[in-house]
C-alpha cells in the first residue's frame, strides 16, 4: 500500500506539472487564429471587431463573425471587413456585400463577400451569379 | 478512397479482425458446446489444446482491436487535409456520416466488452481448474460478433470516403441554437445552464470518486453496489460529455462559442489524455461489476476481490487523474 502512495504521488505530480506546462504552449498556438472555431485565418476573408474595452477579437469569415456578433453586440464598438479587391480593412457600415457562388471559408460554406469599393461588388456580382446583401452586422 | 499510412493499415487490420472473428467466433462457439458434454481424458485434452489456441490468436486480435479505437480517430484525424471544408474530425465524419455514427457508437462498447473479457481470461488463467472456460468462450463468440461488424465497417468506411468530397464543418452544425446538448440542459436549468451543469458534473463526479474510495477502503464488493457503481459511473460519463461539449471544452479551447469535441482534441493535444483516464476510469468500474458478475465461480471466486480490489483501484486512480486534470486546465487557462 506504501508502494502504491508513492507511485500515486509522482503520478499527480508529473501530471500537474505536464498539464500546466501543456496549457502555456496551447495557449501560443491558439494565437492568430478565428476567435469563434479557432480555424486558421486568410488575411483577406478576415473580420475584426473592435471592442470597447479596447481590445480586438478577429474571425476567418463573415459567417463565424456574424455568428460572434449575436453574442457580443453589447460589447463590439465598431466592425472592420477586409476589402476583397484591395486587401484593406473597411469600416462594416461603408463595405458592400455580395453572395456568390464563389465559397470564400469551406469549412463555414462562407459566400457572402465583402468589397470597399460598389464597383468591385458589381463586378464581382456580375462574374459569380451574385445578388447584393445587406450588412451583416447591424 | 483516400490512401495513406493510417488508412491502409486500417483496412489491414480490419480484413485481418474480419477473417480472425469469423474463424474465432464459430471455433469458441463450438467449443462451447463441446465442453458442456463429457469426454474421455484425450478428448478432453485435445479440447483444451484448441481452446488455447483460439484464445492465443483471439487474444491477439482483441489486442488488436482495443488499439483500434484510438486508431481510427487519428485516420480521421489524418483525412483533414484531403476533404474539403472539414477542419477538425467532425468534417471527416461528415463525409460518410450514417455509417461513422455506427462506428463511433460501436467502438466504445467494443472497447468495454473485450477489456472486460481480457480481465475475465486473466482470472481465470490464475486458476488450476479454468472454471470460467465455457464463459468465456460464450463471450468471445458473442464478441467475435461485434469485431466482425466494427472491423467491416471499418473497411468500408476507408473505401468509402472519397477525397475531395465537399463538407460542412463542426461550425454551422455544433454552434446552432437548437442543438441537443444545448436544449436538454435548459429543459432542466433554463437558459443559464452552464453553471448549475458544471457543479452537477463534479459533484456527481466526486460522489463516484467517493464510493469507489469507499468499497476499496472497506472492501464492499457485493453485487448489488457494483451494480449501482455502473449505473452511476454511466450517468457521471453522460454528464461529463454533455458539460464537455457545453461549459468545457469552449473553455479549455478559449473559444467560447465553439462547442465541438473533435475540435478540442485538436487545439488542446492533451485533453486526448484526460477524455482516456475518464473512458480507462469509467470503464473500470464496469469492468469491476461485469468481473463479479461472469467470474464468480468456482476456484476463480476465491481471486476474485483481489481482482476486484485492483479493477476499483485503476478506476479510483483514472478518474482522479482526469478530474485533476480538468481542474488544472480550468485554473491555468
Amino acid at each position: 500500500m506504501a508502494s502504491n502512495r508513492r507511485w500515486m504521488t509522482l503520478f499527480i505530480v508529473l501530471l500537474v506539472i505536464s498539464v500546466a506546462w501543456g496549457c502555456q504552449g496551447e495557449r501560443k498556438s491558439i494565437e492568430g487564429r478565428c476567435d469563434y472555431d479557432g480555424v486558421k485565418i486568410e488575411p483577406i476573408y478576415a473580420v475584426y471587431f473592435n471592442l470597447r474595452d479596447g481590445t480586438e477579437k478577429k474571425f476567418c469569415s463573415i459567417v463565424c463573425a456574424s455568428m460572434s456578433f449575436s453574442k457580443l453586440k453589447k460589447e463590439v464598438e465598431e466592425v472592420m471587413v477586409v476589402d476583397e479587391a484591395s486587401e484593406k480593412r473597411v469600416s462594416a457600415p461603408q463595405a458592400f456585400y455580395v453572395e456568390s457562388d464563389v465559397i470564400t471559408v469551406p469549412h463555414v460554406k462562407n459566400r457572402i463577400h465583402a468589397f470597399g469599393h460598389g464597383e468591385d461588388a458589381m463586378k464581382h456580382l456580375e462574374k459569380f451569379n451574385g445578388r447584393r446583401v445587406e450588412n451583416p452586422f447591424y | 478512397m483516400i490512401l495513406n499510412a493510417l488508412s491502409i493499415a486500417m483496412i489491414f487490420i480490419g480484413a485481418l479482425s474480419v477473417f480472425l472473428a469469423i474463424w474465432g467466433g464459430i471455433s469458441s462457439l463450438i467449443l462451447y458446446r463441446k465442453w458442456k458434454r463429457p469426454s474421455r481424458p484425450e478428448e478432453k485434452t485435445s479440447l483444451e489444446d484448441r481452446s488455447y489456441l483460439v484464445f492465443l490468436i483471439m487474444v491477439i486480435v482483441l489486442l488488436i482491436r482495443l488499439i483500434n479505437w484510438p486508431l481510427f480517430y487519428v485516420t480521421l484525424q489524418s483525412f483533414i487535409s484531403d476533404i474539403e471544408g472539414a477542419m477538425c474530425i467532425f468534417g471527416v465524419t461528415q463525409a460518410k456520416p450514417g455509417l461513422t455514427r455506427l462506428l463511433e457508437f460501436v467502438k466504445p462498447i467494443i472497447f468495454f466488452l473485450i477489456g472486460g473479457w481480457l480481465i475475465l481470461h486473466r482470472l481465470d488463467r490464475s486458476t488450476k481448474t479454468s472454471p470460467l472456460m465455457r464463459r468465456k468462450l460464450l463471450l468471445l463468440s458473442i464478441i467475435g460478433l461485434f469485431v466482425l461488424v466494427d472491423a467491416f465497417g471499418d473497411i468500408l468506411l476507408m473505401v468509402g470516403i472519397a477525397p475531395e468530397s465537399l463538407v460542412s464543418c463542426c461550425t454551422t452544425v455544433t454552434d446552432i441554437s437548437s442543438r441537443a446538448t444545448r436544449t436538454t440542459p435548459v429543459a432542466f436549468f433554463g437558459p443559464e445552464y452552464a453553471r448549475p451543469l458544471q457543479v452537477l458534473f463534479f459533484i456527481t463526479h466526486l460522489a463516484l470518486i467517493g464510493f469507489v474510495g469507499v468499497s476499496l477502503k472497506f472492501k464492499i464488493f457485493r453485487r448489488p453496489i457494483l451494480g449501482v457503481l455502473f449505473l452511476f459511473s454511466l450517468l457521471n460519463a453522460m454528464l461529463f460529455l454533455l458539460s464537455q461539449i457545453e461549459v468545457f471544452a469552449p473553455a479549455m479551447m478559449h473559444l467560447p462559442f465553439h462547442h465541438c469535441v473533435y475540435c478540442l482534441w485538436q487545439y488542446v493535444p492533451d485533453s486526448i489524455a484526460m477524455y482516456l483516464f475518464f473512458i480507462l476510469g469509467t470503464f473500470s468500474v464496469g469492468w469491476g461489476f461485469t468481473t463479479d458478475l461472469f467470474g464468480k465461480i468456482g476456484e476463480a471466486s476465491d481471486s476474485l476481490p483481489d481482482y476486484l480490489r485492483k479493477i476499483y483501484w485503476f478506476a479510483f486512480l483514472f478518474l482522479s487523474a482526469a478530474l485533476m486534470m480538468l481542474i488544472v486546465h480550468l485554473l491555468v487557462d
